[in-house]
């Protein structure tokens, strides 16, 4: 039992553990992406050789300095078109971007409806917290209209951007929408846009309780993901669009309409010059199931542990089994 | 075999003769040619990446991510796409990504004349991104000479780990010259690769590129150093050094004409070529390095005269460097508005060595409608 408890701590090897605690402020959502992204690297077999992250300015920028890739943090904004010469220069690397809503809808704008027209091969994982933390919280392109915020006062005046709808303008583009709450949902919708063939973008909605969420009335950052929980619904396995409170992944019609048929690739691998582009391991359903039950029960056990031997365990420094014992816990059935 | 060949396609086979395999830019007088040459190549070599962007950050941008990731990149615009490059060129300096700008020359600022030649972003590239650095650049001034510089450029990049600038300018972009591109490649060295692509480090834990300041090395290895002033020092300087050490390899110059002369005249790119008929009574000084300032070099030689003029097609860029290396006058005559002729540069010259001022005669308003000019508004 205990040993798979461990086995679940694998993606763990995917973190710069030595640079923890981050820089993020207590209560943030990013921490919460970037390990539902490392569970899908350790799941789909990316590691350093395989795989590039490539992060914008701002609090999630400083993602891929925390994660065991080679990693390029580039300016603010432009995160997509290093991402796309990358990914031409060596095909058969897979380009995760990760970046925030301002970095990727505000100043990188432009790079990210011209990526999306290109059907650029990229991964984006946007992190949707509706603010410009970093510089103390003012109104980004997905503030909500007439929240406060230090640069809008008396309210923001303007509609947020929609970018389900900038990303489904391609027919070639994966949209999907998640929240950090919804964590299970959320691995899986990365887990499919990294798999998907074209340009992918997974709009996860995170809380910034610093300096977002206590100016608009949430206590605590447990307050917002209550929220989540309760907003958020899941939208029906054949919808075409989501609204604003669904969550869910959006294909592309061609694939939807083919249920299977040949996707379209943009980018053809060039002449094998370096590895093929790795293929993730193939998991059947069953193996799924068992690697989500098992996932289930460590983070159950882990609940059961006090927030500094946690960090321990997180860091290595002693196994799941013996913080279980050292804090008279018992283990449950396995 | 020797073929007529234009000044912007000569970049475009110099760089390919320097091992250049990524190619992004978006279109821009008078630069354009490189951008349609290099698609076509791509076009019939898929090895060869090309990106036509959304725009010259993007282009900038994009060449940073294809050096990254293993290639040797560049793009080519002119001063307003170069105005916006400026902050990844910044991005380069800091990470030490080799590269090559190409800044094909007009008249600035703003969209100013776009068909018409200028030599106007001298200080741009010297001083045009934020914060302080050594940036290298080059100057030809005939197509055999931009082919050879560009590959000079590619090397000097991989050696010293920084974008590297080559400047030209509407005519010399645009010049036919019959050149033997063969030869020219052939004489080539090409310095390699040396950084390990994405993905391929080869020690240590896997790498962070950051534009902001970060302990590369040591116990504090992957932290951010953004307030430590040390640290900055110690990266700033271990720059500086290095793009120094590798300009002094090409402390390239043209010391000519007639050289017992008493005036030198300080000229480059297409304004050297026009000055030709000077030779007889002038001597020359012709930077092919822009950047770093030739310093040692340019005094040796200006010890030996009476006087020295700079004639640009600019308002006195290189002159205010020469003035400050040499700490004695330098006379501008600044060939302003596209008009590079010979009638503008003797001009100036009578007018400056006369003992008067840089300033031209202002022309008057015309009081009728001027004729539509034949080159449009580009």
């Amino acid at each position: 039992m205990a040993e798979t408890a461990l086995a679940e701590l694998n993606y763990k090897s995917k973190l710069k553990l030595a640079l923890f605690p981050t820089i993020w402020c207590p209560g943030c959502g990013i921490g919460t992406i970037m390990m539902q992204l490392a569970m899908v690297l350790d799941e789909m077999a990316m590691d350093e050789t395989n795989t590039i992250i490539v992060s914008g300015i701002g609090c999630t920028g400083r993602m891929g300095s925390y994660m065991q890739f080679e990693s390029v943090y580039t300016l603010h904004g432009r995160t997509l078109p290093v991402a796309e010469a990358i990914k031409t220069v060596r095909p058969e690397m897979n380009v995760i971007v990760v970046a925030g809503d301002g970095d990727t809808a505000s100043i990188g704008g432009n790079h990210l409806v011209h990526s999306i027209r290109r059907n650029v091969p990229v991964t984006v994982l946007c992190n949707n917290n509706e603010i410009y933390g970093l510089t103390g919280g003012q109104t980004g392109p997905t503030t909500p209209t007439g929240t406060k915020t230090l640069s809008s006062p008396s309210g923001n005046p303007n509609t947020p951007i929609n970018l389900q709808g900038i990303v489904r303008s391609s027919p070639h583009a994966l949209y999907a929408k998640s929240t950090v709450y919804h964590q299970t949902h959320l691995r899986n919708a990365i887990r499919e846009a990294i798999e998907h063939p074209g340009f992918s973008f997974v709009d996860i909605t995170s809380q910034c309780i610093e300096n977002n969420g206590r100016r608009i009335g949430f206590a605590n950052a447990n307050e917002m993901l209550t929220y989540y929980r309760k907003g958020y619904k899941r939208a029906p396995k054949d919808a075409d669009t989501l609204g604003p409170m669904e969550i869910g992944v959006l294909r592309p019609e061609a694939e939807r309409v083919g249920n299977g048929a040949a996707r379209p690739l943009v980018v053809e691998a060039a002449p094998a010059v370096e590895t093929p582009r790795p293929k993730a391991a193939p998991v059947d359903d069953e193996e799924k199931a068992r690697k989500r039950a098992e996932s289930q029960q460590k983070l159950a056990l882990m609940q059961k542990l006090s927030p500094e031997t946690k960090v321990r365990v997180a860091k290595g420094e002693i196994s799941l089994a013996d913080a279980l014992l050292e804090a008279g816990v018992e283990e449950g059935p396995a | 075999m020797r073929r007529l060949m234009q000044g912007n396609e000569a970049v475009f086979r110099g760089a390919l003769a320097a091992g250049a395999s990524y190619y992004a830019g978006y279109p821009i007088s008078p630069s354009t040619e490189i951008l349609n040459v290099a698609s076509g190549w791509a076009a019939e070599h898929p090895e060869f990446g090309f990106l036509q962007a959304e725009d010259e950050i993007a282009s900038a941008n994009a060449v940073i991510g294809a050096s990254l990731a293993g290639a040797k990149a560049f793009t080519a615009t002119s001063g307003p796409g170069f105005s916006l490059m400026q902050e990844a060129v910044g991005y380069a300096q800091k990470v030490g990504v080799p590269s090559v700008f190409v800044n094909v020359q007009r008249v600035g600022p703003a969209t100013g004349m776009p068909t018409m030649p200028g030599q106007g972003d001298i200080m741009q590239v010297r001083y045009g991104s934020t914060g302080d650095y050594t940036p290298l650049a080059f100057y030809p001034n005939s197509v055999a000479e931009a082919f050879s510089t560009t590959v000079l450029a590619f090397n000097a990049a991989e050696e010293s780990r920084s974008p590297v600038v080559l400047l030209s300018d509407t005519f010399v972009g645009h010049l036919n010259e019959v050149v033997d591109p063969e030869e020219l490649a052939a004489a080539a060295t090409v310095a390699p690769r040396e950084l390990a692509p994405l993905g391929r480090h080869e020690f240590g834990s896997p790498r962070f590129f950051a534009g902001v300041l970060m302990y590369e090395h040591g116990p504090n290895a992957g932290e951010p150093a953004t307030a430590d002033a040390d640290e900055y020092l110690r990266q700033y300087y271990a720059a500086k050094h290095r793009h120094l050490e590798v300009a002094n390899r090409y402390a390239l110059y043209q010391h000519g004409w007639n050289v017992d002369a008493q005036t030198l005249v300080i000229c480059y790119g297409i304004v050297s070529r026009v000055a030709a008929p000077l030779a007889p009574d002038y001597a020359l000084f012709r930077p092919i390095r822009i950047h770093p300032m030739l310093g040692d070099e340019l005094r040796a030689i200006a010890e030996r005269y009476e006087h020295i003029v700079a004639i640009e097609a600019n308002d006195g860029q290189y002159a205010d460097m020469a003035e400050l290396t040499l700490r004695r006058e330098v006379k501008r005559v600044p060939l302003l508005g596209g008009r590079i002729s010979m009638e503008a540069l003797r001009a100036g010259l009578d007018r400056v060595l006369g003992g008067g001022p840089a300033e031209p005669p202002i022309p008057l308003a015309p009081t009728e409608a001027v004729e539509r000019s034949p080159l449009g508004i580009g």
